[in-house]
């Protein structure tokens, strides 16, 4: 299969600050892959010089068999992590002065804005302009103009930050569309569940480095570890101290108890009982966002500042 | 190339319809009109005033000049009824200088009027005689002092009016007094006759046509073709500016990147922008056109005049709105980016402020040397050019030429500023950091 995107040892410095530091990555054609990381771990640094916005200093890049995005921009979609439309331009006008960029023509481009406005259930708000849009409407907007030219790679930088869930489930139905269609998709987020669900492949990079690549199921068999998850009524902090568990995180409603493959869960659940009262119990294996927090840890040599999924605004330019 | 002429029509079509291009296109032009042909009228109005009558108090040491000054303010004052003057004569033993300035201060008296008693006596022979206004200086500079004894006046406000009256009314009833006591006695009013200023016809060469009594505006023409460039510029590079702040702020750029290159957006910028330029010199042009044709002055619209304004318009618009671009998209704020532009701003005063002295010599040394800066380049050789139809093939060459490498300078400089500044936000780039990003890009 070819893949749709290849980057080999891509280095970009600002100054003395590294930004991507000899990043090599493959998206194979027709799949979804989430592009994960924490703020400033580069992933808008390499989308846009995967965009060609800007040029890496050393390494090379393919974008759809062309070393430069330029030469094929027309078949590609991106919508940028901070995003913003022209306020005074009607929803007509804005998709069809990037139709026009994007080298749709006449007829061609007043029919594809009709039957993408029905799509997005925005046909009324047609001739208004951008600013009377609510902010859902136009992250609607903000989507279909990417996706107007029907291109073979959309880039996603963030799309699901700041959407109430509502509009992300509708968005997602979208992206979903798109694969359908066989359209190659890549998008950063920092929301794992939504990677988790929606993604073929996860890349997983932090400080300019990618430190995993694969399926979630490739990922999560990196570790072995379980995950034993308790919910009752008791005081469950004796817990941490059986012997074995790596990590483990206590509430008032129960506990979730990492421990290695050997340690029989058994022990856990008998000892839970005499602290109080159960009324689930579980072994999972570690989820994407659990695994995600271990990998940077470890690549940080210490614990992470605070749970990525929270942290959705802002940030994450260099 | 497609994709700049899409940016470039959206810039033009978005700028058009705005109400600043309206007010800039339409009423801007309507009130240069309205000041331009309308300063005789609007002057009417100003004097429309019923001025109670000025007394001003009167002291002749001669004892002789009060009785010829009374007549001549009679006959000034049948003239303009609406502002009479009154002379009050105040014998000079029981003058206090001191009691009448109390008086003018306090609004008693309008002024005070000193003639002392030798002012009839005849000027020493090597006095120089007063001359004209210096070749090159100002409309409305005063002739240099004549020597002699002084007469005095003490007033608290400046009326050009008043003054040039009373110095006129001194002059001749002064001169008649000195005339009649002069042996023999000389006849005042037969060299009043003699001394009749020559008839100077003024004749414009192309069109044969008599242009006497239009000078003031024939002065002016240079300006005005060089306030059109100059309004032209100013307006469109504002323009570029709020665009370029908006789209960056409203994080537009961001998506416009997703389909174009910086450089292709700022090149379909910059044109969409020369497009506007040209529009409202088109429309300001038209009108300036159309009212000298009805004061049947249209011979000052020239096609040489023409081609000079459309030649040194194309490149000037580029280096602004080049240099502006950059400006736009090295800054976060409206704010910013006026402070970051000063220099430039500045530098267009010069041809604005020094426009007399350069049209009045357009091939002097300053005008020569202005010519190079470039800048200032299209304004300095619009006012040369009107001024004088024979300035030097080879300056309007060379400076076109120095003209065109500082666009294509500027414009390779401000492309890579471009590149890096629009998708940086935060604080406003230092002149350090402005440097670094020439070297990133």
């Amino acid at each position: 299969m070819i893949n749709a995107i290849e980057l080999t040892d891509i280095v970009k410095r600002y100054g003395d600050f590294v930004a991507v530091d000899r990043l090599n990555l493959a998206i194979p054609t027709g799949r979804i892959v989430g592009f994960l990381g924490p703020n400033g771990a580069g992933k808008t640094t390499t989308i846009r010089m995967l965009m060609s916005i800007i040029y890496p200093d050393s390494g090379s890049i393919r974008v759809l068999g062309h070393p430069r995005a330029i030469d094929v921009k027309d078949r590609i979609g991106y919508l940028p992590e901070e995003r913003g439309l022209y306020r005074k331009m009607t929803v007509d006008a804005t998709l069809r002065y990037f139709g026009k960029l994007k080298g749709l023509r006449g007829t061609e481009l007043s029919a594809r804005i009709g039957e993408t406005l029905e799509r997005i259930e925005l046909a009324d708000w047609r001739y208004k302009r951008v600013e009377a849009l609510s902010k859902g409407m136009s992250q609607k907007l903000q989507f279909v103009v990417t996706i107007l030219h029907r291109p073979e790679l959309v880039i996603l930088d963030e799309p699901f930050s700041g959407l109430d869930p509502i509009n992300m489930e509708m968005l997602k139905n979208l992206v979903m569309d798109l694969r359908r269609e066989g359209t190659t998709v890549v998008f950063s987020t920092h929301q794992m569940e939504q990677a988790q669900r929606l993604c073929d492949r996860l890349v997983l990079i932090n400080r300019g480095r990618k430190l995993i690549e694969g399926t979630l199921d490739e990922i999560r068999a990196r570790f072995s570890s379980r995950m034993v998850v308790i919910e009752g009524e008791g005081d469950f902090a004796p817990l941490e101290r059986i012997e074995g568990v790596i990590d483990a995180e206590i509430t008032d409603g129960g506990a979730r108890i990492e421990v290695p493959k050997e340690v029989d869960p058994d022990r856990i659940l008998r000892r839970a009982i005499e602290l109080g009262r159960i009324s689930r119990f579980e072994v999972q294996r570690l989820d994407l966002h659990e695994v995600f927090v271990k990998l940077v840890q470890q690549d940080q040599g210490g614990p992470p500042p605070a749970r990525p999924v929270a942290e959705t605004a802002g940030g994450g330019a260099a | 190339m497609n994709k700049i002429l899409v940016v470039a029509v959206r810039e033009y079509i978005e700028t058009v319809k705005t109400k600043t291009f309206l007010v800039s296109s339409i009423l801007l032009p309507m009130l240069m009109i309205l000041l331009i042909f309308g300063t005789e009228k609007i002057g009417k109005l100003a004097e429309k005033q019923i001025v109670k009558t000025r007394a001003i108090a009167l002291v002749d040491h001669t004892g002789v000049v009060t009785s010829a000054l009374q007549a001549r303010v009679a006959a000034y004052n049948r003239q303009h009824p609406q502002r009479k003057l009154a002379f009050e004569p105040v014998a000079p033993a029981k003058a206090d200088l001191d009691a009448l300035r109390a008086d003018v201060r306090a609004g008693k008296l309008y002024a005070y009027l000193v003639i002392p008693a030798d002012v009839l006596a005849p000027p020493p022979e090597d006095a120089p005689p007063a001359s004209a206004p210096a070749a090159g200086s100002l409309p409305g500079t005063p002739a240099t002092a004549p020597a002699g004894p002084a007469c005095e006046l003490g007033r608290k406000d400046s009326t050009l009016e008043i003054q040039m009256a009373l110095q006129k009314m001194l002059d001749e009833t002064i001169a008649r007094l000195r005339f009649e006591r002069h042996r023999p006695p000389i006849d005042y009013d037969l060299v009043r006759r003699l001394e009749t200023p020559v008839n100077l016809r003024e004749v414009d060469v192309r069109s044969g046509q008599d242009t006497s009594g239009s000078e003031l505006i024939r002065f002016m023409t240079p300006f005005a073709f060089m306030f059109l460039l100059f309004m032209g510029t100013m307006t469109i590079s504002q323009g570029l500016l709020t665009s370029v702040i908006e789209e960056k702020s409203s994080r537009v750029v961001e998506v416009l990147l997703s389909a174009i290159s910086p450089t292709q957006m700022m090149a379909g910028k910059i044109l969409g922008m020369v497009g506007v330029g040209a529009t409202l010199m088109l429309i300001w042009g038209a009108v300036g056109y159309g009212g000298a044709e009805s004061r049947g002055m249209g011979y000052l619209v020239t096609p040489y005049r023409l081609t000079f304004v459309v030649l040194y318009f194309i490149p000037g618009f580029l280096l602004f709105s080049a240099f502006l671009a950059a400006v736009g998209a090295a800054c976060n704020t409206l704010k910013e980016a006026q402070s970051m532009a000063a220099p430039l701003t500045l530098l267009t005063i010069v041809p604005m402020m020094l426009w007399w002295q350069i049209s009045q010599n357009p091939n002097g040394i300053l005008s020569v040397v202005l010519s190079y800066i470039p800048p200032i380049t299209p304004f300095v050789m619009i006012l040369r050019v009107c001024a004088d139809p024979e300035t030097p093939m080879v300056q309007i060459v060379s400076t076109l030429a120095i003209l065109w490498l500082a666009v294509v300078a500027v414009i390779w400089l401000a492309g890579k500023v471009f590149r890096v500044g629009v998708l940086m936000y935060g604080k406003q780039p230092s002149f350090k950091e402005l440097l670094r990003w020439l070297r990133y890009a």
